[in-house]
């Protein structure tokens, strides 16, 4: 395993402006549970934070004559405006959406909305979300060949899978999260694809 | 019983300890609640102290958010069975609300709160079983749990406690020392930068005595952070000697 840093320890000697860090006094210091992996930190936990461009499902939690507002798995809310849809959204109803703006107190503004009526929702942590997409979006081609699912990831840590064989992509994705910082990831995840699917076909 | 004069005698405590010897066990495991965002258990001495995090969310009442940075809503509370004698009813009181206050200030200072403005962060503290010294226990284990719940801080808070019995300075006081004891100053200290977060000082201490107590809590701090550090790192260990005994 890569080095686990802590709150509170020393980063970088400079000011540096990295996820899961801070600075102080012209130092850079760690505040979240994060790995070091040579000259990066990837941090191990922490909460999302809507950024304008970012794909993001959500769910709709409240209806209003000119939107609806949905929940990010994060502390802020998102705001779809009616003009942006011409379906109707139901409560509950799962949606992937485009971050157009964020406000002064981080509201976000979706754009593009894809309601994903069959989906099955999985939460994960929204900092190992890169991690279930893999370089060039790699990680996530080899489970959808596998499972034959449609994974929609939302950059907020919550997927949508719809069609194939759905509880194997959610066990896929729940290994992710739980096993991200241990080395040799992408291995693991394509023989567990490989023996699984292989099982049901064979 | 034990009485007064059995407090500290011929350079030892009333349980065997050295002055500056700490409870044993000091046991802290992480992520015990599933449901919870961040959870910690604590096993300090006799102490046994559980807590949970949650957040940052929306704030309710709303009109208590802040524009500007999150506000911490924290709760500590004695269980209706942690204690001894009278010590420790249940439900709120004045004690429960006053504890809950400073340690309330304790976690403003240490989470980054601008980061999430409009928001509000919980940690709760429940007390299972109580012998003396619980504050600095419930903050000790409470900021394993904002940690495990990936609330960024500056720094892991660390409380300690220190007092007098007599003519002596003893650390980290149990039920009867601190009872008994002459004066108490429970203390909850940012070990990378030193500073004190909180201290409460019951009874009467000289500037030296103040200055000694002080010493020797900030020396041992090191220890109980390097606990507080360990349950982070076993949660993590644990899934990676899983998975290499999966794949042996």
């Amino acid at each position: 395993m890569n080095e686990m840093i802590f709150p509170g320890d020393l980063v970088a000697d400079h000011e540096q402006h990295i996820p899961g860090c801070y600075t102080e006094n012209g130092k850079t210091y760690a505040a979240t549970l994060a790995l070091r992996q040579n000259d990066h930190v990837v941090p191990l936990k922490g909460q999302y934070v809507p950024r304008v461009g970012e794909e993001v499902v959500g769910i709709v939690t409240d209806e209003r004559f000119s939107g609806y507002t949905l929940e990010l798995n994060s502390p802020y809310e998102g705001d779809l405006s009616t003009r942006e849809t011409r379906e109707e959204l139901k409560l509950g109803a799962v949606v992937a959406c485009k971050i157009l703006a964020v406000n002064e107190v981080k509201m976000a503004t979706l754009v593009e909305p894809h309601p994903l009526p069959e989906a099955i929702l999985v939460k994960m942590e929204a900092v190992k979300v890169p991690r279930l997409i893999g370089r060039n979006g790699s990680m996530l081609d080899v489970i959808q060949k596998h499972t034959q699912s449609q994974i929609t990831v939302g950059k907020n840590g919550y997927v949508a899978i719809s069609g194939g064989d759905t509880k194997l992509a959610v066990d896929v994705v729940e290994k992710i999260e739980r096993e991200s910082h241990v080395p040799g990831l992408t291995d693991r995840v394509t023989k567990m694809l490989e023996h699984k699917s292989g099982e049901m076909h064979g | 019983m034990v009485e007064k004069e059995d407090l500290f005698k011929n350079g030892k405590r009333w349980d065997g300890r050295t002055p500056t010897d700490l409870r044993t066990p000091l046991a802290i495991t992480a992520g015990v609640l599933k449901r919870a965002q961040g959870s910690a258990m604590i096993e300090w001495g006799k102490n046994k102290v559980l807590a949970a995090v949650y957040g940052p969310r929306e704030v309710f009442p709303k009109h208590l958010a802040d524009p500007a940075k999150a506000i911490i809503n924290a709760r500590y509370i004695m269980a209706p069975f942690s204690g001894l004698d009278d010590h420790g009813r249940s439900g709120p009181n004045r004690r429960s609300i006053e504890i809950s206050k400073v340690a309330k200030h304790v976690f403003e200072n240490a989470i980054l709160v601008e980061q999430f403005p409009k928001t509000m962060i919980d940690v709760y503290m429940e007390v299972l079983q109580s012998d003396g010294g619980t504050r600095v226990s419930a903050i000790t284990a409470a900021s394993v749990a904002l940690a495990d719940a990936g609330i960024p801080m500056r720094d892991l808070p660390v409380g300690m406690s220190a007092g007098k019995v007599g003519d002596a300075m003893l650390l980290d006081l149990d039920k009867y020392e601190d009872n008994l004891g002459d004066s108490d100053i429970p203390t909850v200290i940012l070990p990378r930068t030193g500073e004190i977060l909180l201290s409460q000082m019951d009874g009467m201490l000289s500037k030296k005595d103040v200055n000694d107590a002080f010493d020797l809590m900030f020396e041992n701090a090191k220890f109980v952070r390097e606990k507080q550090l360990q349950a982070l790192r076993d949660r993590y260990e644990k899934v990676e000697a899983q998975v290499q005994g999966e794949n042996a």
